[in-house]
């Protein structure tokens, strides 16, 4: 194949083939959040809260206070009308 | 959803001590009828009915006030919350007459004596359990409404 064929032939598929579009029309941000969200939107607020991965995203430093928190209540237990008062 | 933002986060706070009412209000009536406390309800729980939800909705529209300046974490955000609350709530206890002072300790409707040194670690405690209800639950409602 000669050149100016080569050149011909480039010239028909250039104009066969449409311009692409190098920017997007519209934001598919809100569409990922809409669909991330659309696993959590049928279930009750609690459950999602207490979901497993909203608990192995908790530090072990959070977990430690807890556990604190609870002994806590247990060695103290004339502190409870106090929490009760204040919470 | 950018309308609103300070009654989303009053009601996002304030949903928080709504629902810890039904258990308050449940340990001050077993407390009573239970094991004969004669704890003065329908004062002692002017101060968690009344008082803590708006505290607790207007402290959540203060985060979102001073987030863009101070960049404080609203678990540590919570966690000043009881400096404010503590000395509030003994000054409506002691006014309503069910907490007196000795020197033993602080008399709870005159028959609980809670020790000093208890009353601190319950303190210290209070200071955790409001990081992690704070940042945990009040941080979910949050995001729930929005605003996180």
């Amino acid at each position: 194949m000669h050149e100016e064929e080569q050149k011909k032939v480039a010239d028909l598929v250039k104009q066969s083939l449409r311009p692409m579009k190098r920017e997007l029309t519209r934001d598919l941000w809100p569409q990922m959040l809409l669909r991330l969200d659309e696993s959590s939107r049928d279930r009750p607020w609690y459950a999602v809260l207490l979901s497993p991965a909203a608990l192995s995203s908790v530090p072990w430093f959070d977990w430690a206070l807890l556990a604190v928190l609870i002994i806590g209540i247990c060695a103290f237990p004339r502190s409870i009308p106090v929490w009760l008062y204040h919470f | 959803m950018n309308t609103h933002q300070y009654l989303r986060a009053y009601m996002a706070g304030s949903a928080v001590p709504t629902m810890m009412l039904l258990v308050v209000l449940s340990g001050f009536l077993a407390a009573r009828y239970s094991f004969a406390i004669p704890i003065p309800i329908e004062r002692a729980i002017i101060f968690p009915m009344a008082l803590i939800p708006n505290i607790f909705g207007l402290w959540n529209m203060a985060y979102l006030w001073t987030r863009p300046r101070s960049h404080l974490a609203i678990g540590f955000h919570g966690a000043i919350l009881p400096f404010f609350i503590a000395p509030v709530g003994f000054l409506v206890a002691t006014c309503s007459g069910f907490l007196a002072a000795t020197s033993n300790g602080l008399v709870w409707f005159h028959q609980i004596v809670v020790p000093y040194a208890v009353l601190a670690a319950a303190f210290c405690l209070a200071l955790i359990a409001y990081y992690l209800v704070w940042k945990y639950v009040v941080g979910f409602f949050n995001g729930v409404l929005g605003i996180a």
